[in-house]
């Protein structure tokens, strides 16, 4: 009771306190987050509103300046058959990479969660690739992947996977968005078994332990007991997983750039080289509008179709 | 979670060996990466791969330690190959590394404690926006970012250079190539994240402790100072996680500088040259950067699922 009339008393002068000062004052929360926003700002809508900007003009080298174009760069990009095939290496690429990591990462996780012997020092190895720099990870795997001495080339010879005349990186492009994707796949499946254990680890017995007692077995137990209460944490690794695999760069840039031909070539990567490489800033922006209007289409549709709670 | 085929001693041998083997697998690239580090020039390509071998600590004497390549080219390869220049003494590349990550964690840190006790202590309308706003700002692509950062850049430098009302010690300001252009970008980059994984740690303290300081007569900056010192160690675990991310990055610096600043990823890229690629200083180079990184992880091994979640998962 005592303790009560305390917190009451604080309450009610806190907000006095609140009141008596203006709208900069530290009892108010503008001022908190005001350098965030303003950082922020910088970082999301001030490109946004660039790049929509730029989006209308064409670059020109010889003068170095912004000349007004209207949506010429729009109805390229629209018909640009590089845009599409990038676009349609980004899903393949995204697509195969989530299905791949989701799987592996939940079998994984429910192996661990079995508890083996040495639990520990498992889990601590295997989150060490997650912080492998990224671009050193494409160089790794550019070694193990090279055509004569890579070990991972050697291995799949020796297995009959792989023909040398037809190599993981190199030839003529038909297994080049494998060799990218071994890479993502060996550096982010430890974060789906880190997330899923962690969620493997939370869940209430209860459920499980009555399902043992009515005689499931155990892809029943998996299918309808488990997944059920990991939904909320599976969807949350989709979507992060989702977004990052959208804008994969790295490998691409260290271990193909885009090639052979334009067989890897990421939306991201083509985007690079419009900007950097020919210096069409103009169409870059354009591109880089479209793969803001996209990420956010996949976030929004994400969100709602994986009923996220952040 | 135990069922009940685990019972039996068996099994669970049987099931330690199968983990084991998997995790040796997820092991096995960085251990090569570091075997080839040590090996002489011959075994890094010689097939099948070789585990024994006379290790060497030349591509480290070169990387590390400033022995002039060629000296150690001739040595291991009885010719002179690398045409790299020389390119390959990387001390100055991991010294750059290290001041960008840690001047930019201390911002990101100093910004984001701020936020993120503003967003979980104060009620205000329309506070879950504000966090799904700055939620969405961790999907940017970082190409769609470095365009605009770099036509900026140009612009703030182009505006110092042309202009003769400008101080003379100022007409030489420069943002591209230099460390404080990579620091802003980098700090901006992580401060999503720091946000959000430092907010998850303040709510999980009760606000009665601020009120309590409040009620002391204390204002808010000591209540939140106190509250900063309840979670330090989640604290730690958001620097360490945001030094990572910034030592790791790649796209950013890579288009943001030209060889006067450059970073451990951007060097290590440049390694690859016309004349095929250098593994051994690679290898060593590689390795070296990524020891520190370990061992940071491994410290905030049980905050790792809260950071790379942006706090919606707490492990």
């Amino acid at each position: 009771m005592a303790q009560t009339s305390v917190a009451s008393i604080g309450k009610a002068r806190v907000q006095r306190t609140a009141k008596k000062r203006g709208i900069l004052s530290i009892e108010r929360p503008v001022i908190w987050l005001l350098p965030a926003v303003v950082s922020l700002f910088l970082f999301s809508i001030f490109p946004l509103f660039f790049n929509l900007y730029r989006s209308f003009f064409r670059f020109d080298p010889s003068t170095k300046v912004f000349l007004p174009i209207g949506t010429r760069n729009w109805t390229e990009l629209i018909q640009d058959p590089r845009v599409h095939n990038s676009l349609w290496v980004t899903l393949q690429y995204t697509t195969i990479a989530l299905v791949i990591e989701l799987v592996l990462g939940m079998v994984i996780a429910l192996l661990f969660d079995q508890e083996p012997l040495g639990l520990p020092v498992l889990t601590s190895v295997i989150i060490l690739p997650m912080v492998v720099p990224p671009a050193v990870t494409g160089l790794i795997f550019q070694l193990l992947e090279h055509s004569e001495f890579g070990v991972l080339s050697w291995v799949l010879y020796g297995l009959g996977l792989l023909q040398p005349s037809e190599p993981l990186l190199g030839g003529t492009g038909r297994h080049a968005l494998m060799g990218v994707l071994f890479a993502d796949i060996w550096q982010w499946t430890p974060f789906m078994i880190l997330i899923f254990s962690a969620g493997l680890k939370a869940l209430p017995p209860e459920p499980l332990e009555a399902a043992l007692v009515d005689g499931a077995s155990a892809w029943q137990r998996f299918w309808f007991v488990i997944v059920p209460l990991l939904r909320p944490v599976i969807a949350i690794a989709i979507l992060v997983r989702l977004i990052d695999l959208y804008r994969v760069f790295d490998y691409i840039y260290l271990m193909t750039a885009g090639g052979p031909g334009r067989a890897t070539e990421v939306i991201s990567y083509y985007t690079y080289t419009q900007a950097f490489g020919f210096t069409k800033w103009g169409y870059a922006s354009a591109l880089g509008m479209f793969i803001l209007i996209l990420i956010n289409l996949i976030a929004i549709v994400g969100t709602k179709v994986l009923k996220v709670e952040w | 979670m135990a069922w009940k085929w685990q019972a039996k001693k068996r099994n669970r041998i049987i099931l330690t060996v199968v983990c084991f083997l998997i995790t040796f697998f997820f092991f096995f690239p960085i251990l090569w990466w570091f075997l080839c580090s040590l090996k002489p020039y011959g075994d890094i390509f010689h097939l099948p791969p070789i585990f024994i071998f006379k290790p060497t600590l030349t591509w480290y004497q070169v990387v590390l330690g400033g022995v002039f390549y060629q000296s150690t080219e001739l040595a291991q390869t009885g010719a002179i190959t690398g045409e790299g220049g020389g390119l390959y003494y990387s001390i100055p590349y991991l010294r750059d590394s290290t001041i960008i990550a840690t001047v930019s964690t201390a911002l990101v840190i100093a910004i984001a404690s701020l936020a993120a006790y503003g967003l979980s202590r104060f009620n205000f309308r329309r506070r879950e926006n504000l966090v799904f706003w700055i939620l969405s700002t961790r999907m940017m692509p970082p190409i769609v970012a470095a365009l605009p950062f770099y036509l900026m850049y140009l612009n703030i430098q182009n505006m110092f250079r042309s202009n003769p009302n400008m101080p003379t010690f100022l007409r030489n300001f420069q943002m591209i190539d230099t460390y404080h252009g990579i620091i802003i970008l980098h700090t901006i980059m992580n401060l999503p994240l720091a946000i959000l994984m430092l907010k998850s740690f303040f709510d999980d303290v009760p606000r009665e402790l601020d009120e309590a300081t409040l009620v002391d007569g204390g204002n808010r900056l000591h209540a939140f100072w106190i509250v900063l010192h309840y979670i330090r160690p989640g604290l730690a675990a958001t620097a360490i996680l945001s030094f990572i991310f910034s030592w790791n990055e790649f796209l950013l610096t890579l288009v943001l500088t030209k060889g006067g600043v450059r970073t451990m990823p951007v060097a290590a890229s440049t390694f690859i040259t016309a004349y095929g690629v250098e593994w051994g200083y690679l290898a060593a180079l590689g390795s070296a950067a990524m020891v520190p990184v370990f061992i940071f992880i491994l410290l905030v091994q049980q905050h790792l699922v809260r950071g790379l979640t942006l706090g919606a998962v707490k492990g």
